[in-house]
């Protein structure tokens, strides 16, 4: 198909929407809407995942060593600990390191110098992100390394991060299943709006078919038209998505104040903007076609 | 050019609409199709644009058996025939010259050929100065006008007419359907459907007449 008829298409779908601007304009706010919804709600929980791998204290598997390991065997271990996945870190607590602690956390000093020497165990603090990997193989993992000819035993509490990360999954899927429902009703948006348009350009649709139009050239004007106003609902949504983030920063900066710590908000990067336009514009088009295809089934039959 | 061989057309659960009609018309010929409303010729029309299909027969159309032709191809095929209707079916929200223009445009022309082509159209009608104007404007032989320039811009091999006078005075039909005899001349193979006996009589063209679906077919068509 020529340049000629895809340019006259093109003019034919902006013509179309302008003659019609406030019909056009509501059905792109109603459709940006339907695409912020979930593009938004993916955001938050993004921001979620990013707050609780900060949270990574609250992940510590504890490994205490034989009295008689030595260093180089210790070295080789926590080496070990730092290629794992999933590890962001490893802290060695010495033996001189955990009494400090113990004295300032109990405050049993006076029994503790009873027994003449110090009996706390040196160890090797290992800090997990909690999203990183599955309970199963974080319990497999601190299994092996509790094997370690260095390692005394260790010590874990994996009950949370199982629970966390089951509350973040079921999130995630939430999330996905209401993206499902909200992209189909993007769908159904846009194939009510371009059967409505159909319904106008009846007649136009029949005299260019009887003159010879073949179901593309009448499809064409149709499928733009759902693209355009897909791209700019997408464009749009894009737009309600970093206007929520920066909306919501403010508040989220005071509370981390209070926790005594600084958490940004992350919005859309330009890739995942130009992927939402993307699918806006794919959504737009998908509704066009099945609503102008019903139609033209009726037409050429 | 047309040619009808043992032609019937029925619809399921009625009557039929034509019954075994044979004709043919060849390249350059004019013909007026007459009989009383309901006789079939709205009918004999849309099977030569693929509007309906052809129950049982066969009908060639430029050597092409309507019948074997696919339904992809029916736009193209289409292409090489002008219509014109007797209610015009102009896009009344378009002005004369996109009404005009629609058909050299759904044939893939470029856009300055379609503007000389669309002017000189006009022309041929009598519309030549006022291609800026909405159909509503005119009158309704104005209308009709601009119904056969849609028709003959793309200069079809065939040019079909259903009732093209039937909402005009007889001053009018008389304006109309010398257009059509023009376009004879020039060597279009011309079939018009028309109830009006004085236009018939006056035209003076071979009459192909329909009385229940069948066909009386004058000896220099048979």
């Amino acid at each position: 198909m020529n340049l000629h008829a895809r340019t006259l298409a093109l003019r034919n779908a902006r013509d179309t929407l302008l003659r019609q601007p406030a019909a056009t304009v509501l059905t792109i706010l109603a459709l940006s809407v339907v695409l912020a919804l979930p593009v938004g709600l993916f955001t938050v929980l993004g921001n979620l995942q990013n707050l609780l791998g900060h949270w990574r204290n609250q992940a510590q598997i504890s490994l205490y060593l034989h009295r008689n390991a030595g260093p180089v065997a210790v070295a080789r271990l926590r080496a070990r600990l730092e290629r794992s996945p999933g590890v962001v870190g490893v802290r060695y607590v010495g033996q001189t390191e955990a009494l400090a602690e113990f004295q300032h956390y109990s405050g049993m000093m006076a029994a503790i110098r009873t027994l003449g020497e110090n009996p706390l165990p040196a160890s090797l603090i290992v800090e997990l992100n909690p999203l990183a990997q599955s309970p199963q193989i974080l319990e497999a993992s601190v299994q092996r390394w509790s094997r370690d000819p260095a390692v005394a035993s260790a010590q874990s509490d994996l009950q949370w991060v199982a629970r966390l990360q089951a509350i973040v999954s079921l999130g995630t899927r939430a999330v996905w299943a209401l993206a499902f429902l909200l992209a189909l009703g993007a769908v159904l948006v846009m194939g009510n709006t371009i059967r409505l348009h159909i319904a106008q350009r009846r007649d136009e649709i029949d005299i260019s078919a009887l003159v010879g139009a073949t179901r593309s050239f009448i499809r064409r004007p149709f499928l733009y038209q759902g693209l355009i106003q897909g791209v700019l609902a997408g464009v749009l949504a894009w737009l309600i998505v970093m206007a929520a983030i920066w909306y919501l920063q403010g508040p989220v900066n005071r509370l981390a104040a209070l926790y005594g710590t600084r958490f940004p908000l992350v919005s859309l990067t330009p890739g995942q903007g130009m992927a939402l336009v993307a699918l806006s514009a794919f959504l737009g088009w998908l509704g066009s076609r099945i609503a102008v295809g019903r139609r033209l089934d009726n037409t050429f039959s | 050019m047309i040619e009808f061989v043992n032609v019937t057309k029925h619809y399921p659960g009625r009557r039929h609409v034509l019954r075994e009609v044979t004709l043919r018309l060849g390249q350059g010929e004019m013909a007026l199709l007459t009989g009383p409303s309901g006789s079939g010729k709205s009918t004999l029309l849309k099977l030569l644009t693929r509007l309906e299909d052809v129950s049982h027969g066969t009908l060639m159309v430029g050597g092409v058996d309507l019948a074997m032709l696919r339904r992809r191809h029916i736009p193209a095929d289409r292409r090489r025939i002008g219509v014109v209707f007797q209610d015009h079916k102009l896009l009344m929200d378009r002005d004369i010259f996109s009404n005009v223009a629609l058909t050299l445009q759904v044939a893939g022309v470029s856009g300055r050929q379609v503007e000389s082509r669309v002017r000189a159209a006009l022309d041929r009608v009598g519309l030549g100065e006022r291609w800026r104007e909405f159909p509503e404007t005119l009158s309704g032989g104005e209308q009709q006008r601009v119904g056969i320039a849609r028709a003959i811009v793309h200069t079809p091999e065939i040019l079909l007419a259903d009732e093209p006078t039937g909402n005009l005075d007889p001053a009018l039909s008389t304006e109309i359907l010398d257009l059509f005899r023009d376009f004879h001349h020039h060597g279009t193979t011309v079939l018009v459907a028309t109830h009006d006996q004085a236009q018939v009589e006056r035209l003076g063209m071979p009459v192909l007449h329909l009385e229940h679906g069948r066909l009386m077919v004058p000896k220099e068509l048979s």
